[in-house]
Order: structure tokens, then sequence, then C-alpha cells
């Protein structure tokens, strides 16, 4: 016999408060965890630990770190961002943490990050923490509606311009080039090309047609090598950075992929017709494509060459459809329940194989 | 069956969005609910296409495998398409659509690749016709959600 209503609401309260008794023991061990790390502090609680929507590769929640210092009470708002079971993509946390670290207090706008754990004894997964910038938005919803939609070409003038500031940066500087794999300027291409098409090998769970002729293509004609070797954010595109009501750009978010390699695979990547959501053709729902290159090269003082840059962009549909892939399969497999991953291996990777047929002059 | 499978779908989808992810807490899970009720739409999409574009498109294969078949100049090839060509879906069951069209695009993949190291007007035809397909199938599985 099935379950009777009642038994499925007491279910159903069961449930809930197993998850409350599983938040509050995740506070208990974060303020344990915490409290070292805080010289000279007394009292220190987390409370409000809160899962937040996306962030496909990892589990991202907010939480409010309080505290007692030199008689003084302080309260910080910050992000943990914990490494789940299975993910959309499989990524190195030291490597986000170590990008968020390095373009911090530059002019290119990231949360502070504040500490990183590698060992999974104190809260099961490694993670790491850093602040929360609270009052703006990420979400492509509000980007196309009130007050934002007014301000979508300043946030595409400031978008490509932070693109350019990444391009233009120096590795060596920034402290990245031991932490990220080295990769010569004529090799950028075949080392990123060789990994995604491993990840459709891998996980693709039916034949891909289009993206295997584009990667054939793509072997065919390999671009010139790279103008320099940039940091690469590797998923920078609108819904990973945070915007204000004035259309400024507070934070770049979602460095899991950063690398070193060729500036078009940012940029290119920016530019993907996937992320025309507002469908007005406007590259990100922001700027026009032409508009968006021109602002990237003035701010870069790199030049995007026609032919180099289409090359970046069928990459891009390459790089996708795995990412929608590996996805699909986590759901299939039962890894990971995300329905998130079940949606953007379906429609985004339609969507994808349409960007690729579109670049290649098949759409009609 | 009556109400439609798709209709329930549809209902069962506005329930989600209108009267049960407002009032569900937190925030993470009133937006799970969200997109689990995109998947439903997805679904309710495919629900009502998915035998016959199943069918078209096998339809399709087999004949651009019959069309192409004489001008490869790889014996093995030749004869897999031809096989391919003669071959029939054995029900109109998803399932078993689906794994003859596994089957036959993976066939199309080896064709592809096949074609675009050959010379000759035939070579450029056949190519001509697998790109039309491509953008075919891309348009038989095009969803409404989807950003282009």
């Amino acid at each position: 016999m099935g379950v009777s209503f009642r038994e499925s609401q007491h279910g159903t309260v069961r449930g809930q408060r197993a998850r409350m008794r599983a938040v509050s023991d995740l506070e208990r061990r974060l303020a344990a965890y915490l409290a070292p790390r805080l010289p000279g502090a007394r009292k220190v609680e987390v409370s409000g630990l809160d899962r937040i929507h996306g962030g496909a590769s990892r589990e991202t929640s907010r939480f409010v770190l309080r505290y007692e210092q030199d008689g003084a009470r302080v309260e910080r708002r910050l992000i943990l961002r914990r490494d789940p079971p299975g993910s959309l993509i499989e990524t190195d946390r030291r490597v986000e943490f170590a990008a968020y670290r390095a373009f911090h207090g530059s002019a290119v706008p990231v949360p502070e990050p504040l500490w990183l754990e590698e060992d999974p004894g104190p809260l099961d997964y490694p993670f790491f923490i850093m602040e929360e910038l609270t009052g703006f938005q990420s979400s492509l919803p509000a980007l196309l509606a009130p007050p934002y939609l007014e301000h979508r070409a300043k946030i595409g003038l400031r978008k490509w311009t932070i693109l350019g500031e990444i391009a233009k940066s120096d590795p060596e500087k920034l402290g990245l080039v031991g932490l990220l794999a080295p990769v010569a300027p004529h090799e950028c291409w075949q080392r990123e090309l060789a990994h995604w098409e491993r990840v459709l090998d891998e996980d693709e769970l039916e034949p891909q047609p289009v993206i295997r002729a584009v990667i054939r293509w793509l072997r065919r004609q390999p671009p010139p090598p790279a103008q320099k070797l940039s940091v690469v954010h590797a998923d920078y595109r609108t819904g990973n950075f945070l915007f204000d009501e004035a259309g400024e750009i507070r934070a770049i978010l979602d460095w899991e992929m950063a690398h070193l390699g060729d500036p078009l695979e940012d940029l290119a990547w920016g530019i993907n017709a996937v992320w025309q959501w507002s469908r007005d053709g406007l590259s990100g729902s922001l700027l026009p494509k032409a508009e968006a290159i021109r602002i990237w090269e003035a701010a870069s003082g790199l030049v995007a060459e026609p032919r180099a840059l289409l090359w970046w962009e069928l990459f891009s549909c390459v790089k996708g459809q795995g990412i929608w892939v590996s996805g699909g399969r986590e759901y299939q497999t039962g890894a990971n329940h995300d329905p998130v991953l079940c949606m953007s291996s379906w429609m985004m990777g339609n969507s994808q194989d349409r960007a690729a047929l579109a670049l290649l002059g098949h759409l009609p | 069956m009556k109400p439609e499978p798709a209709h329930a779908l549809e209902r069962v989808l506005q329930a989600l969005l209108v009267e049960i992810a407002p009032a569900v807490r937190p925030a993470y899970r009133q937006a799970s609910v969200t997109v689990h009720a995109m998947v439903l739409a997805a679904i309710r999409e495919e629900i009502d296409r998915a035998a016959a574009r199943r069918v078209e498109e096998n339809r399709a294969l087999r004949t651009l495998f019959a069309d192409a078949a004489p001008s490869v100049a790889d014996a093995a090839l030749r004869e897999r398409l031809r096989a391919a060509a003669a071959s029939a879906d054995a029900s109109l069951l998803v399932p078993e659509l689906d794994a003859a069209n596994h089957a036959l695009r993976a066939l199309l993949v080896e064709l592809h690749a096949h074609v675009e190291e050959q010379r000759g007007d035939d070579a450029r035809r056949i190519e001509a016709a697998i790109w039309r397909e491509l953008a075919a199938s891309t348009e038989r599985r095009k969803l409404a959600l989807g950003p282009c």
C-alpha cells in the first residue's frame, strides 16, 4: 500500500527536521574550523547557512560569521564553496582559490578569498571560503528586467573591458605561473582541443556528429600561435559576474576552470551564441558581437584576428558540448541529481550544435 | 490515454511553477523546483514528437547512406552503409528507435570523416547532404526554451 497523505506530511516534516539538523551540524563544524584561524577571536559563531542555487561545479552556500575581538562584535558575511560528490565540471579548487587571490585588489574585481581547506576532514569534502558581496545580481532574468535592463550596454562595456584586463595581465606577476600548468603559445589550441575531445570520448551518451565534424575542422586548420600567454578565466560569460543597479560589474566569479592559454579562448567563449538568452542577437545578451570585440581589443591591446577568432569560437562549441555531455552523464548515472545537468544536456546541447552549424554557415 | 499525457504534464508543470515553487523554502529548493519544472516542459515538448522525429531521422539517414554508398571508395564502409540503408526500425518503441538512431548516427560520423578526405564532385555532394541532414537533425531536437 502507498503512504497516506498524513504519513507523507509527517515524512516531509521529518525530512525538513533532518535537513535542519544537517545545516546546524555544518554550522557548528564551520565555527570549530574557523575559531583557531581567527587569532584573538572569542565566541565564534556561524549561522544562516543557506545554499545558493547554481555553481554547478561546487556546492555554494552563504553564511554569517560572528565573533568578539578586542571587545568589539564582528560580523562577516561569507561564502562557502564545497566540493560536491559529482559536478558539471571537474575542477581544481586550488586553482580557483589562487585566481581569486591573484586578482583581488586589481582592475579585475573579485571577492576576497580567505581560507582554502583541501583536507576533507573538517566538512566532509574539500572547500574554500571567501567574502560575500551582497546586494548585487548575477542572474539573466534580473539582467533582462528593470532596473538593470537599461544598463545592458554599460554592463557590456565593463564586461569586455574587464576581460581585456584579464587578457592583458601578466600571469608571472600575478604569481600564477607555478600554479597553472605551463603551455607554449603554439600549443594552447592543441592542449585545449585534446582535453575537450577526451571529455566527449569518455562522457558522451550518444553520437555527436555535429561536434565531431567541428573537431575535424579544427584539426585541419589550426589557429596561429597565441599572441601572448594569458590567464584564461575559461567560463567568462554573462551569469558569472555580479552587477549593480548602476550597471557596474562588482565581481567576476567562478574561476574554477582558469588556466594559462590563448586569450582569444575567453573572448570566443563569451560571445558564443548559447549565451544570447535575450534572443536579440546581442552577445552575452549585452552588446553586438562586433562591439564586444572592439572593446576587448581596446582594453587588452591585443588583436582578435577574424580567422583565429573563428577557430576559437568553434572550439568553444566543442568545449560547451563537452560540458553539457558530461553533465548529462552525471545525471544519467545518478552521480548528481541536479536537474540543471539534465536540462543543460538536452537544451544547451542542442543550442550548442546550432551555434556551431551557424558559425560554419550550415544553418539555414 | 485520456486525459492526454501531454495535457497532464502541462498541468503538473503549471502547478509546480505557479502553486508549489512560490511556497517552497529555502530559496535553493525553490530554484530546484523551478528547474525540475523546466525539465517537465522539455519532456512536454518532446512527448508528442518523440517517435515521429526518430522515425523521420532514421529514414533520412538510411536514404542518405543508400545514396552515398556507391560513391564510397572504402569497401568495408560501403558494405556497412548498404547494410544500414537496408535495415528497418524493429518497432516504434522509443528506446528501440533510439538504439537504431545511435547506430546510424555513429555510422554518419564515419561517413562524414571519410568523404571529407575524398576528392571529386560526388564527395562534395555527399558532404553537402550530410550537413543538410545535420542541420535538419538539430531542428528536430530543438527545444523552445533554448537560447538559440
